[in-house]
């Protein structure tokens, strides 16, 4: 990359923090919001009491649900919103009229406000880490070594995934809505509530092959030492198949998009 | 780069599928299951050229393919047909190279983050657009002095106030000395000291830069002040392109005499003056007959013979009164040119 590109996509960051501390508020309630695992985290706690759940006892499931929460606050986007609203209303038009790519503008905005946004939820994770056992991470250095590409590309995927969503904004009025339908198979097939390991048979295979598992579950499953290295690769594997899927809908999916943008408004 | 023009659009068009309905319960529920649609042409065979420097000003009633015109030669939409050519680039391909040298100000719409000062957008574009730092401080302390922004630029977006926001706007745009600037609805909504403020800057920088300028507004005075070059726009369709005074002459041939008078008009002497041209005030104070050119002399020499007639006026209708007749639709150039 060139110095050049390098100090644009700086400036973009600079801005991106400057406007993450400017949401400072709504960043902690996003954070809040996204404290589902957590809750999960108290009811099987407790449904784990009397003896172990398929293969997650008390301290399983501690383990899971914070690494979960952890994973979930480093790999969010929303990149969805921003563009639905900014196609709507034609405020697009202003990222399109410099010599930077609109999305690596989200890309940067999205990545700016995470550092803020882990400091917020770190005492969040802190309390739950205290009241708990705490988690056990895994002790084979290859499969932490892979967890690291693990959350970045369960990060891209979600952020891809958003951003073929939100593209749909350039042909539907409201393209927002539709993410939610995704959060809801994201919520119940990422093992975002129950670990997929604990689905019945048939289903667990299938969810884990589903982007929606590439995108939580893997990361986390690999992070709390439940992976072999062989299952760990193959895993990263499969993230890499649906980044290239998703992507390549996502960049169809802008490039058809521009040319049906409209540029609302005045 | 030679000469040639700056700008050239040839039988450029641009239209929109919309989809529509009728109003009402029935027709919201058929809608979800059959919609219809219909195409809007908004910009219709539309070919012009604009030289370097210009300073060409868009006229059209609402919806006429102003913005959109202006959109498609900043590269924000792709045209349905034809070829539109800024600087030598294809607008819609929005090549680095381009979009450095143009800029886009729109009245409606905004460039800088909102809850941030103006600063912190000001900077991201100096390095975005490749500004040197020093030519950056040194626009930036140029543009704030003359539109007078002192500490305007340090405060939160939001808490400016409209005028305030416009003029940071431009500075916004304007850091990277674009070459061609397009201007949409620049003064919407402001009074009339700061509509004055931004049209006179706008004049300054296209003096300091020789920059093209392209500009729709619906105030009169703005394109008056600004604009050599007039290009009505209707219905998608280019329908004059010429100066102000022409536009005038054509849409409103008439010229006006006017004289100031102490008494009423006798009727004999009013049918005498209704037989020159139209009697359009019949004072006193004001007496005013519009004619055809050829006959301001005979209407000069008629009105200057009333008892007690002096102030003696001739002048084109005044604009306002043309471009409410262009904007009302009733009376369209190409009619007029008929006449």
């Amino acid at each position: 990359m060139s110095s050049g590109r390098v100090a644009k996509l700086g400036a973009l960051w600079r801005l991106g923090v400057a406007e993450a501390a400017a949401y400072r508020t709504s960043l902690l309630i996003w954070v809040l919001a996204t404290t589902m695992p957590l809750i999960s985290l108290v009811l099987w706690r407790a449904l784990a009491a009397s003896g172990p759940i398929g293969d997650y006892d008390q301290d399983g499931f501690d383990s899971y649900f914070i690494a979960a929460f952890v994973v979930r606050q480093l790999s969010v986007s929303w990149v969805v919103w921003d563009l639905d609203s900014q196609i709507r209303t034609g405020a697009l038009s202003a990222l399109l009229l410099r010599p930077v790519h609109p999305v690596a503008h989200h890309v940067m905005f999205n990545l700016a406000a995470l550092p803020l946004r882990t400091a917020l939820a770190a005492p969040v994770a802190i309390v739950v880490l205290l009241a708990t056992g705490g988690i056990s991470i895994t002790a084979n250095p290859i499969a932490l070594a892979l967890a690291i590409p693990a959350v970045v590309f369960a990060w891209c995927l979600n952020f891809l995934t958003q951003l073929a969503i939100g593209c749909l904004a350039f042909w539907l009025t409201k393209a927002a809505a539709l993410y939610d339908v995704w959060i809801g198979a994201y919520v119940v097939l990422a093992g975002y509530l129950v670990p997929t390991s604990l689905f019945p048979h048939g289903l667990a295979e299938v969810a884990r092959v589903l982007p929606f598992h590439a995108a939580l579950g893997f990361p986390v499953e690999l992070l709390i030492g439940r992976l072999s290295t062989a299952q760990a690769l193959e895993g990263i594997g499969l993230q890499l198949a649906w980044l290239v899927a998703v992507g390549a809908i996502a960049a169809l999916a802008w490039r058809r998009g521009l040319r049906a943008y409209g540029a609302f408004g005045a | 780069m030679a000469d040639g023009p700056v700008i050239s659009l040839e039988r450029l068009d641009k239209s929109f599928r919309v989809s529509q309905r009728e109003p009402g319960l029935w027709p919201a529920i058929r809608a979800l299951f059959r919609r219809e649609h219909v195409e809007v042409d908004a910009v219709r065979e539309l070919s012009f050229e604009i030289q370097r420097g210009e300073r060409v000003g868009f006229l059209g009633p609402n919806g006429a393919g102003k913005t959109t015109t202006l959109k498609l030669l900043a590269g924000l939409l792709y045209p349905s047909r034809g070829q539109a050519r800024v600087l030598g680039f294809d607008p819609a391909d929005r090549r680095p190279e381009f979009l450095r040298r143009i800029a886009l100000v729109m009245g409606q719409k905004r460039q800088l983050s909102w809850d941030l000062p103006s600063l912190d957008t000001f900077e991201l574009n100096r390095v975005v657009f490749d500004v040197p730092r020093e030519l950056y401080e040194r626009r930036l302390a140029e543009m704030t002095e003359l539109l007078d922004l002192g500490a305007v630029v340090r405060k939160p977006v939001r808490t400016l106030s409209l005028g305030e926001r416009m003029k940071c706007e431009l500075v916004a745009a304007l850091l990277h000395a674009p070459e061609v600037l397009f201007l949409d609805e620049p003064t919407i909504g402001m009074d009339v000291t700061m509509q004055l403020a931004i049209r006179e800057f706008i004049r300054e920088y296209h003096r300091r830069h020789g920059a093209t300028l392209v500009l729709t507004s619906h105030y009169m005075e703005d394109v008056a002040a600004l604009c050599e070059r007039i290009l009505v726009i209707d219905e998608g369709r280019l329908c004059f392109d010429g100066s102000i005074a022409e536009l005038v002459r054509r849409i409103r041939p008439l010229r006006r005499v006017a004289v100031r008078v102490d008494a009423r008009l006798d009727p004999g002497t009013e049918s005498e003056l209704e037989q020159l041209g139209q009697l359009a005030l019949a004072g006193p104070p004001r007496l005013a007959l519009d004619v055809a050119p050829q006959r301001v002399p005979a209407a000069v020499a008629r009105l200057l013979a009333l008892p007690g007639a002096r102030d003696l006026e001739v002048h084109d209708a005044p604009l306002e009164e043309v471009m409410r007749e262009l904007f009302a639709r009733r009376v369209s150039v190409r009619e007029a040119e008929g006449a």
